[in-house]
C-alpha cells in the first residue's frame, strides 16, 4: 500500500467562465484506499472540479499531481491513461452500440487490428457482473432503462482497471436495489487501494459509505477534514453557509382568491389522470422524484403538449389549450427547467430575449415601435437587477443572471398564472432568494404560482400546498401545516411518513 | 439583429469590421470591380455595370427567400425548380383575354407561393427536416415539369413579363427597380417588424421560441410561401430576360442563392444574418462570372472560384457559429 | 478475418440485434423483389440479373456513401459531383501509359483525398459539414469540368464488358464491399463511427479518436463514391463531368428510406442497401408498369416525405 501519498492532487485549482469565476483556489488529494465525498449545493463548482481532475478542462490557475508529479497539460486521454476514470452525470454511451462495445468503448482489446470479440466478451462479462447487470452483453444500450445505463456507465469506467474513480452523484438514478449494489461496489474497490471520489446530494448514503470530505460553497472550499465525528447537519450548514431559514422569505398567507387553474382527470405525456387547482394568491407546488410527469403536466396546461382532460377551466377559459399562444393570451407563463435549450435564445441578446414574448404588442403602424422597446428592455433590467449592455449575448450571463432573464421576459405580459419549472437549479444563493422573493410577492398579488422543485426545502418553505407526483399520476396533496421533507419525500416514493409532533 | 454589439474600443471596430460578414464581401465586391477595370476596358462602363446588376437582381431575388428561410433555421432546395415552373407554366397561365399579362404573373406567383407553402406544411407539420423535404419537392416538381413540358422550349408573349425584362424608366432597368423595391421590404420585414424577429428566434432554437410564445409552425409556413414567392419573382424575371422558358432553366439558382447567403455572413444554421449581406454577396457571384467570361476561363474554374469563396468567408466569419 | 471467422457469440449477437428495425423495410424489399420477378422473369437468367445489378450498384454504393456520414451526423450534398469526378478521371486516365490499373488507382485515390480532405476541414475547423460540402460541390464539380470539359475520354471496351456486360462482376463486387465493410466495422475504427455519432461528446470523454473517426470516414465515403464514377464510366464507355448530378439525391433518398437518422446514429448499412435496393426496384417496376420514367421522379419524391414523416409525425413534439 503507498500508504497516504495521494494518487492524484490538485493545488490552488482556479477556473471562470465568461469571466465569472467559478472555483477560486481549491485543493483536494484523492489518497488510496478512501472514499472522498465531495459535497456542495447546484453551482458550487463540483461539476467544474471533476472536469479540471479528468482533463476536460483546462485550469485557469493552480496545478494538479499524479503521484506527487505535476500533469502540465492534462486531457482526457491523458487522465484516463493516468488511471483516472470519472462517471458523470451526462453518461458517455452510444446508444447504438451494445453494452459490450459500450463498456469497452475507447479500450478495445484487439488482434490484428480487429476489435477481439472473444476477448471482449470474457472482460466486459466480468465488470458486468461486478455492478449487477443481467441483460446479455450485445443488448443495445439505447434500449435499456436510465438506471441501467448508469450501471454500464459505472462498468464502463471500472473496465479500466482505475486507480482513480470519481463517481458524479452515481445514484439520481438508480433504485434502492442498484443503489446498494453500488455502494457494496464502493467498498469493495476501497479494498482494492483504489481512490473514490464520490459527489452525491444524498448525505445519509454520504454518512454511510464516505471516509473524509470536502465542501464546496460558490466555488470556494469551506471544509476539507475526515468525515468522522461530523453531523450531516453541520455539513449542510457547511454547504449551505446560512441558516436555511434566512434562504427563504418568512410565509405568510394571502387571502385566498377564486380558483384560476381548475384541471380534472388532466392527462399530457407522462402525467395521467391528474385533478389539480390553484387559487390566486396561492404558491402550489410539484415535488416528487425527477420525471414522473411533473413537467409533461406543466407542458400539458401550458399548451406546449398534446393533452385531454374530464374537464379543464384555466384563467376562466376552457383548458387544454391548443397552442402555447393560446395558453400565454389567456395569461399563462411558463420558465423551464432548461434554461440553456428551452427558456432562452442563448446566442442573441439580452434585449432579443426579453422582448421575444411581447413581440407584436409593440408595434407602431406595424412596425416594431425601438424606443418603447428599449424602454421595456431597460426597465426589466432595472427591476431585475441585471447589470451591463442589454446587447451582450445571454450566454455571456451567469446562471444566475440568465434565470433572471428567463423570468423577466414574461412581466410585461402581466400574466395570472406563473409555471415556474425548477427555477433555481444551477443559481448561485442571492439569485435563488430574489426568485423566492418574488414568487412569493406574486402570490401576494393576487396571482398564482405553480412550483414544479427537485429542492425539497423549497417546496416546504414557499408553498400552500404541495401535490406529488409519482409515475405519472398526482399521488398526494399535502396542506400547509402537513408540508415537511418527510411528507413529500414518504409520497414521492410511496412511503407512509407518519407525521410527527410539531 | 442578434449581431455582437457594436461596442467599446477602436481597435476591436476594425476587428469586428472583418468579422462582418456584410461588410467583408461589399470590400471584396470593390477589390474585384476596381481590380478587373484595370484588366478590361468593358468592365468599368456604366452599360456593363448595368447588365451584371440586373443579372443580380435575379439571384438577389431568389437569395431574398433563401435568407429568410435559411436565418429561419431552414434551407430552400426546392428554388431552381420553382423558377423553372414559372418559367414554364407563365404562358399556359397568362390567358388571351388578358392582354396586359397581369393576371398570368399572379396566377404563377400563387403557384409559386403554393408550393412554398406545401413545403412549410411538410417542415412545419410532417417534422420533415427542411432540406429533405424542399429536395423532395425538387425532386417532384421535376417529374411534373417533364409531363406538362413535354422537354420542348415554350416563348413567352406576356406583355407584362416582357415589360419586366427590357423596360428602362427613368434609365434605369425594371428588373433592378423590382430588386430595390424587395431589398426594402425584406429588410424591413427582417429588421423592422415582430415576424421578422421571430424569424430569428425559431432559427436560433425553436424549443425556446415556441415555450415563450411564438407560433412556431405559423412563422415556418410564411419563411416558406415567401421563399416560393420570391423563387417565382425570379423566374419571371429569367423569363423577361431569356424571352423562353425550358426545363432545368432554374437549375443554376439554387446554388448560388445558397452561395449568396453565405458570401452575405448569414449563418447557414439559422439565427443570425441579415439580407444586407445578401445583396453584395449576390453581385459578387455575378461579378466573378463575368470576370471569368472576360478572361475566358473555363466554367469549371468559375465553381472553383465560388466554392472556395464560400469556405473562405466562412473560415472568416463563421468560426464563432459553429455547432 | 479471425473476428468473422472464429463463430464468437458476443459478435454475431451484437450482428443480429443491429436488424432490429429494418425487418420491417426487408420485408418490403422483398414483396417489391417479388413483383418484380412476377412482372419481369428475366429476372433470373444471368443477363437480366446482370443488368438489375448493374442498375442498382452505383446506387448502393453513394447510399452507402451518404450513409456513413449520417451515421455521424454529417452529410454531403458533394456526392452528385464527386461520383462525376471520378468518371472524368476513369476516363481520361485510362486512355494514358497508367491504363487501366493506373485509373482504377487515380479513381480511388482521388475519392480517399477529396474525402479526407472535406473531413478534415469539418471536424478541424469545426465547420458544418451540410455548407462545406456545399462548397465542396462547386469546387469537385468545377475540378470536374477542368479534367474533361465535354462528354468524351476513353473507356476500354475490354473494361465495360467486364463491370457492365453480360457478368453478375457488379454484385460480386458489391458482396466484396460489404464484406470489407463488416470487417472495417469490427475495428476501433468502425465501432467509432457509432459512437462518434450517438454521442460525440461522451466518445471523446471515451477516448475514442473522434475527429480520427470522422476523417476516416469522410475518407471511406469519397471512395465509394469516385467507385460509383468508375463504374458509371463503365457503364456509359465514357466520362461526363456532369453525369452524376442526380445521385446527390439518390443517395440521401436512400438512405433516408433505409431509416438512417439525420442526429447521427441509428443507422445501418443494410438499411441503406435495402433502401437503395428498394430504390432501384421500384424504378424498374414503375418502368414495367407503363409509367412514364419521369414519374419516377415523382413517387421518389413522395417516398422521400413519407418515410421521414411517417415515423415523426407518430412520435412526440420535443425530443425524446
Amino acid at each position: 500500500m503507498a500508504g497516504s501519498t495521494a494518487f492524484l492532487a490538485a493545488k490552488g485549482l482556479s477556473k471562470g467562465f465568461f469571466g465569472n469565476p467559478v472555483l477560486k483556489d481549491v485543493s483536494i488529494s484523492l489518497v488510496p484506499g478512501r472514499v472522498h465525498a465531495l459535497l456542495g449545493e447546484n453551482g458550487a463548482g463540483k461539476s467544474t472540479l471533476i472536469n479540471l481532475l479528468s482533463g476536460s478542462l483546462a485550469p485557469d490557475g493552480g496545478e494538479i499531481l499524479m503521484d506527487g508529479q505535476p500533469l502540465s497539460r492534462l486531457n482526457p486521454a491523458g487522465a484516463r491513461n493516468a488511471g483516472i476514470a470519472v462517471v458523470q452525470q451526462e453518461l458517455s454511451l452510444a446508444p447504438d452500440l451494445s453494452i459490450a462495445e459500450n463498456i469497452g468503448l475507447g479500450a478495445y482489446p484487439r488482434r490484428l487490428g480487429f476489435v477481439d470479440y472473444p476477448e471482449l466478451a470474457r472482460r466486459t462479462a466480468e465488470v458486468r457482473d461486478l455492478v449487477g447487470l443481467d441483460e446479455p452483453l450485445a443488448t443495445p444500450v439505447g434500449t435499456l432503462a436510465l438506471g441501467r445505463r448508469q450501471m454500464v456507465e459505472i462498468a464502463k469506467a471500472l473496465f479500466r482497471k482505475p486507480r482513480v474513480l470519481i463517481l458524479d452523484e452515481p445514484t439520481s438514478s438508480l433504485s434502492a436495489h442498484e443503489a446498494g449494489i453500488l455502494s457494496a461496489l464502493v467498498l469493495r474497490l476501497k479494498q482494492e487501494g483504489v481512490a473514490v471520489l464520490y459527489i452525491s446530494h444524498r448525505l445519509n448514503e454520504v454518512m454511510a459509505l464516505c471516509d473524509y470530505v470536502t465542501v464546496l460553497k460558490d466555488g470556494v472550499c469551506t471544509a476539507d477534514q475526515p468525515l468522522a465525528g461530523v453531523d450531516a447537519e453541520g455539513l449542510v450548514r457547511l454547504m449551505v453557509g446560512r441558516d436555511a431559514g434566512d434562504l427563504f422569505p418568512k410565509w405568510e398567507p394571502n387571502a385566498a382568491g377564486d380558483l384560476l387553474v381548475d384541471v380534472q382527470g388532466f392527462s399530457s405525456g407522462m402525467a395521467r389522470d391528474v385533478s389539480f387547482t390553484a387559487r390566486r394568491g396561492e404558491v402550489v407546488g410539484i415535488g416528487g422524484l425527477v420525471g414522473q410527469g411533473q413537467e409533461d403536466f406543466v407542458l400539458g396546461l401550458y399548451g406546449a403538449l398534446a393533452a385531454q382532460a374530464a374537464s379543464a377551466t384555466i384563467c376562466g377559459q376552457k383548458a387544454p389549450f391548443s397552442s402555447v399562444g393560446a395558453a400565454t393570451r389567456a395569461g399563462l407563463a411558463y420558465v423551464p427547467a432548461d434554461r440553456k435549450h428551452e427558456g432562452l435564445i442563448l446566442p442573441h441578446s439580452i434585449a432579443s430575449n426579453l422582448i421575444l414574448p411581447s413581440l407584436g404588442r409593440l408595434n407602431r403602424a406595424g412596425m416594431r415601435d425601438r424606443s418603447a422597446e428599449r424602454n421595456l428592455v431597460s426597465d426589466l433590467a432595472r427591476r431585475l437587477t441585471i447589470k451591463g449592455d442589454t446587447a451582450r449575448p445571454v450566454q455571456a450571463l451567469s446562471g444566475g443572471n440568465q434565470q433572471k432573464v428567463a423570468l423577466a421576459k414574461w412581466l410585461p405580459l402581466a400574466p395570472s398564472v406563473l409555471l415556474l419549472n425548477d427555477p433555481t437549479r444551477g443559481v448561485d444563493i442571492d439569485t435563488k432568494r430574489e426568485i423566492y422573493l418574488m414568487l412569493r410577492s406574486f402570490a401576494a398579488e393576487g396571482k398564482t404560482v405553480v412550483l414544479i422543485s427537485s429542492d425539497t426545502p423549497e417546496l416546504v418553505h414557499l408553498c400552500d400546498r404541495v401535490t406529488v407526483f409519482r409515475e405519472g399520476r398526482a399521488v398526494a396533496t399535502i396542506a400547509r401545516g402537513h408540508i415537511t421533507e418527510e411528507a413529500i419525500v414518504g409520497a414521492a416514493m410511496g412511503v407512509e411518513v407518519r407525521e410527527q409532533a410539531a | 439583429m442578434p449581431a455582437p454589439a457594436s461596442s467599446s474600443a477602436s481597435g476591436s471596430v476594425m476587428r469586428n469590421l472583418l468579422r462582418n460578414g456584410p461588410f467583408l464581401t461589399l470590400l471584396l465586391v470593390a477589390i474585384v470591380w476596381i481590380g478587373a477595370s484595370f484588366f478590361s476596358r468593358g468592365f468599368g462602363t456604366y452599360g456593363h455595370l448595368r447588365y451584371i446588376l440586373e443579372l443580380a437582381s435575379i439571384i438577389g431575388i431568389v437569395a431574398a427567400g433563401q435568407t429568410l428561410v435559411v436565418i429561419g433555421g431552414g434551407i430552400d432546395l426546392s428554388v431552381g425548380a420553382v423558377i423553372t415552373v414559372t418559367a414554364i407554366t407563365l404562358p399556359m397561365l397568362s390567358p388571351a383575354w388578358d392582354p396586359t399579362g397581369i393576371f398570368g404573373i399572379v396566377a404563377v406567383l400563387a403557384l409559386a407561393s403554393l408550393i412554398g407553402l406545401i413545403n412549410g406544411i411538410g417542415a412545419a407539420f410532417l417534422k420533415v427536416p427542411p432540406i429533405i423535404m424542399t429536395l423532395a419537392m425538387a425532386t417532384l416538381l421535376q417529374g411534373f415539369l417533364v409531363i406538362v413540358a413535354g422537354g420542348s422550349a415554350v416563348s413567352v408573349e406576356n406583355a407584362a413579363v416582357i415589360w419586366l425584362g427590357s423596360a428602362r424608366p427613368g434609365g434605369i432597368p425594371a428588373d433592378i427597380l423590382l430588386w430595390v423595391a424587395v431589398m426594402v421590404g425584406v429588410l424591413l420585414l427582417l429588421h423592422r417588424t415582430a415576424t421578422g424577429a421571430r424569424f430569428f428566434a425559431i432559427g436560433a432554437n425553436s424549443i425556446a421560441a415556441r415555450l415563450s410564445g411564438v407560433n412556431v409552425e405559423r412563422t415556418t409556413l410564411l419563411l416558406f410561401t415567401l421563399s416560393g414567392f420570391f423563387a417565382g419573382l425570379a423566374g419571371l424575371l429569367v423569363l423577361g430576360m431569356n424571352r423562353q422558358g425550358y426545363v432545368g432553366i432554374g437549375d443554376p439558382y439554387l446554388l448560388t442563392s445558397i452561395a449568396a447567403v453565405v458570401l452575405g455572413g448569414t449563418s447557414i444554421l439559422g439565427g443570425a444574418g441579415t439580407y444586407a449581406g445578401t445583396i453584395p454577396g449576390s453581385v459578387l457571384l455575378v461579378t466573378i462570372t463575368a470576370l471569368i467570361t472576360v478572361v475566358n476561363a473555363s466554367p469549371g474554374w468559375r465553381n472553383i472560384m465560388f466554392g472556395g469563396l464560400i469556405l473562405i468567408l466562412l473560415l472568416l466569419s463563421g468560426r464563432e457559429k459553429q455547432r | 478475418m479471425s473476428t468473422l471467422s472464429s463463430r464468437e457469440p458476443l459478435f454475431w449477437a451484437v450482428q443480429r440485434q443491429r436488424n432490429r428495425g429494418v425487418i420491417g423495410l426487408f420485408v418490403v424489399v422483398i414483396a417489391f423483389l417479388a413483383l418484380y420477378a412476377y412482372l419481369f422473369p428475366g429476372l433470373f437468367t444471368l443477363g437480366g440479373f446482370s443488368k438489375f445489378t448493374q442498375n442498382w450498384f452505383p446506387l448502393a454504393l453513394v447510399a452507402m456513401a451518404q450513409t456513413l456520414l449520417m451515421m455521424m451526423g454529417g452529410i454531403s450534398l458533394a456526392i452528385g459531383p464527386l461520383v462525376s469526378l471520378g468518371a472524368v478521371i476513369a476516363a481520361t486516365v485510362m486512355g494514358t501509359a497508367f491504363g487501366v490499373t493506373g485509373a482504377i488507382v487515380a479513381v480511388l485515390l482521388a475519392g480517399l483525398v477529396v474525402g479526407g480532405i472535406t473531413g478534415a476541414i469539418v471536424s478541424y475547423l469545426r465547420l458544418p459539414a451540410i455548407i462545406v460540402t456545399l462548397a465542396g460541390s462547386f469546387i469537385i464539380g468545377g475540378i470536374a469540368l477542368i479534367i474533361l470539359p465535354r462528354p468524351g475520354g476513353v473507356i476500354p471496351a475490354g473494361f465495360s464488358d467486364f463491370l457492365a456486360g453480360h457478368t453478375p462482376a457488379a454484385f460480386g463486387l458489391l458482396v466484396v464491399i460489404v464484406i470489407l465493410w463488416k470487417l472495417y466495422l469490427a475495428t476501433p475504427l468502425g465501432l467509432g463511427i457509432y459512437a462518434a455519432g450517438d454521442n460525440p461528446i461522451g466518445a471523446f470523454r471515451s477516448g475514442v479518436a473522434v475527429n480520427r473517426v470522422r476523417i476516416a470516414t469522410y475518407a471511406l465515403s469519397g471512395l465509394l463514391t469516385t467507385l460509383a464514377g468508375l463504374f458509371v464510366a463503365a457503364q456509359t464507355g465514357s466520362g461526363d463531368p456532369v453525369i452524376g448530378t442526380p445521385f446527390t439525391l439518390n443517395s440521401i433518398a436512400a438512405a433516408v428510406l433505409g431509416g438512417v437518422s439525420f442526429l447521427g446514429g441509428r443507422g445501418t448499412m443494410r438499411g441503406a442497401l435495402a433502401g437503395s435496393l428498394l430504390l432501384s426496384v421500384m424504378i424498374n417496376v414503375m418502368f414495367f408498369l407503363g409509367f412514364p420514367p419521369v414519374a419516377q421522379y415523382i413517387a421518389q419524391g413522395l417516398i422521400i416525405v413519407g418515410a421521414v414523416a411517417i415515423p415523426q409525425f407518430t412520435g412526440r413534439w420535443r425530443r425524446s
